[in-house]
C-alpha cells in the first residue's frame, strides 16, 4: 500500500514541477520568479493540513490513550515542520525579487514563522523527553499550537501587512487564469499525496520502533 | 475556592520565608533592564524592553514554582482536590510573583527610559495585568509539563515564547501607545487580543492540566 503511494506521489511531484516550469505561462509583471508559486502555495496548504493532523492526532491520543494516534501526530508534526520550512524558504526567495526584501513582518509571514518555532519545540520535546510523558507533553503542545494560530494572525495584523490577499481560496472563486490554476492544483495534489506517503512511512516506522522496544523490554 | 486559597497561601508562604524566586527573578529582571537600557535607553525602546524583561523573568520564575513541589508532584497528585483548582492555584501563584517583579521593575524603566511612564501608571496597569495573566496561564501549563524532564530551564522558554508571541506583540503595542499619551480607547484592539488570549489559554490549560499531573 505504501510503495505505490510513494511512487505515485513522486511521479506527480515530477509532473507538477515540469508543468510549472515548462508549460505554465510566464506571468506578465513578475516574470520567472512567479513560478515559485507552484512550490510556495502547495507547501503552505500541505503544512496547514499537517497541522490539522497533528491537532486531531493529539486530541485523540489524550482522549483515547492509544499510541497509534500519538504516532500519527508525531509523524505529521515532522512533516509540518518540513512543509513550513519549504514555505518560508520559497517565500523568501520569491520575496527578494518581487518585494525587494527577503523578509517582512507581515501577518502571514509572522504566523508561519511562529508556527515553525512552536513545532520545532514539539520535535525537541519528542527528542529530549522520550516515553509516555514526552508523548503527553508533545500532545499538549500540538493542541496549544493550533489554538494559537488565530491569535498569532490577529496580532500580526496589528503590526502591518504586505502579503497579497488570497487569489485562489477566496469566497468569490479563484482569480487565477486556468493556465496557472491547473498546474497549481496538480502541484497541490502532488504535495498532499507526498505528505500522505511520507506520513504513512513515518507512522509505520514509529509503530515498528515501539514494537521493537516492547519486545526488547519483554525479553 | 478554599482549596485554591490553601495552595496559593502555601506557595506564597514558602516563598515569603525563603524569598528564593522573587530574589533571583527580580535580580534577573533588574539586570535585563540595565543591559537593555545600556544598549538603548530612549523612550521608544521602553515598551519592547519592558516586555522582553517580563517574558524572560516569567520563563525563569515559572519553572521554579513547580520545582517547589518535592517528589515529582506526588503531593499535589494525591491531594483530594479538583485538578482545575490545582491549576488555578499554581497559575495564581505564578501571576502574583510576576506582578511583584513587574511592580518592582517599573520605577527602573521610568528612571532609565521615559519620564512619561510616571503619569501613565493607571493606564499601563491594564496591559500589564492582562499580559501577566496570559503569561502565567500558558507558563503554568508548560512549566508543569516539563518540570520532570531533563533540561527544563532550557525547554520552557523555547516552548512558551513562541506561543506567547501574540500576547507580547499586543502588550508591547498597547504599552507603546499608552506611553505616547494615547487614551485607553485607542488601544482597545490590543486589549481585546490580550483578553482573548487570557480566556482561551486559561480555559485550555485548565482542561489540559490533567495531563500534567499524570504519573
Amino acid at each position: 500500500m505504501i510503495r505505490p503511494l510513494l511512487v505515485g506521489a513522486t511521479g506527480l511531484v515530477l509532473v507538477g514541477a515540469a508543468w510549472a516550469l515548462l508549460v505554465a505561462p510566464e506571468e506578465a509583471i513578475q516574470g520567472v520568479p512567479q513560478r515559485i508559486m507552484y512550490v510556495h502555495v502547495p507547501s503552505v496548504i500541505t503544512a496547514y493540513v499537517a497541522l490539522g493532523v497533528v491537532f486531531v492526532g493529539s486530541v485523540l491520543f489524550l482522549w483515547r490513550r492509544d499510541a497509534r494516534w500519538d504516532h500519527l501526530a508525531h509523524a505529521a508534526a515532522e512533516l509540518a515542520v518540513l512543509f513550513i520550512s519549504m514555505t518560508l524558504i520559497s517565500g523568501a526567495i520569491w520575496g527578494k525579487p518581487v518585494w525587494g526584501t527577503w523578509w517582512t513582518w507581515d501577518a502571514r509571514l509572522t504566523t508561519t514563522l511562529i508556527l515553525w518555532f512552536i513545532y520545532v519545540g514539539y520535535l525537541i520535546v519528542r527528542a529530549w523527553a522520550p516515553g509516555s510523558r514526552g508523548a503527553r507533553t508533545a500532545a499538549v503542545i500540538g493542541i496549544v499550537g493550533v489554538l494559537d494560530v488565530p491569535l498569532i494572525h490577529w496580532s500580526a495584523i496589528l503590526l502591518r501587512t504586505l502579503h497579497p490577499q488570497p487569489t485562489v481560496l477566496r469566497p468569490e472563486g479563484p482569480a487565477l487564469p486556468a493556465s496557472m490554476l491547473v498546474p497549481l492544483v496538480v502541484n497541490l495534489a502532488a504535495y498532499l499525496l507526498m505528505f500522505a506517503a511520507l506520513l504513512a512511512i513515518r507512522v509505520r516506522q514509529e509503530r515498528t520502533l515501539t514494537a521493537l522496544v516492547d519486545a526488547l523490554e519483554g525479553a | 475556592m478554599k482549596a485554591i486559597w490553601l495552595l496559593v497561601s502555601k506557595d506564597l508562604r514558602l516563598e515569603w520565608r525563603t524569598r528564593e524566586i522573587v530574589t533571583t527573578v527580580g535580580l534577573l529582571a533588574l539586570l535585563l533592564v540595565i543591559v537593555l537600557g545600556a544598549v538603548r535607553s530612549d523612550p521608544e525602546g521602553a515598551p519592547a524592553a519592558m516586555w522582553v524583561t517580563y517574558a524572560f523573568a516569567a520563563t525563569l520564575g515559572f519553572t521554579r514554582t513547580f520545582a517547589l513541589e518535592r517528589d515529582h508532584l506526588t503531593g499535589l497528585r494525591l491531594a483530594p482536590i479538583d485538578r482545575g483548582a490545582i491549576y488555578a492555584a499554581k497559575a495564581l501563584t505564578n501571576w502574583v510573583m510576576l506582578a511583584v517583579v513587574q511592580a518592582v521593575s517599573l520605577p527602573v524603566f521610568g528612571a532609565l527610559f521615559t519620564e512619561a511612564l510616571w503619569t501613565r501608571v493607571p493606564a499601563l496597569a491594564l496591559p500589564m495585568v492582562l499580559g501577566g495573566i496570559g503569561l502565567a496561564a500558558i507558563g503554568t501549563l508548560f512549566g508543569g509539563l516539563i518540570v520532570q524532564t531533563r533540561l527544563r530551564e532550557a525547554l520552557l522558554p523555547i516552548l512558551m515564547l513562541p506561543v506567547a508571541l501574540p500576547l507580547l506583540i499586543a502588550a508591547t503595542s498597547a504599552t507603546a501607545a499608552i506611553l505616547e499619551g494615547q487614551a485607553i480607547a485607542a488601544v482597545s484592539a490590543q486589549l481585546q487580543l490580550l483578553g482573548a488570549f487570557d480566556i482561551l489559554f486559561v480555559t485550555a490549560s485548565a482542561v489540559l492540566f490533567d495531563v500534567v499531573l499524570e504519573e
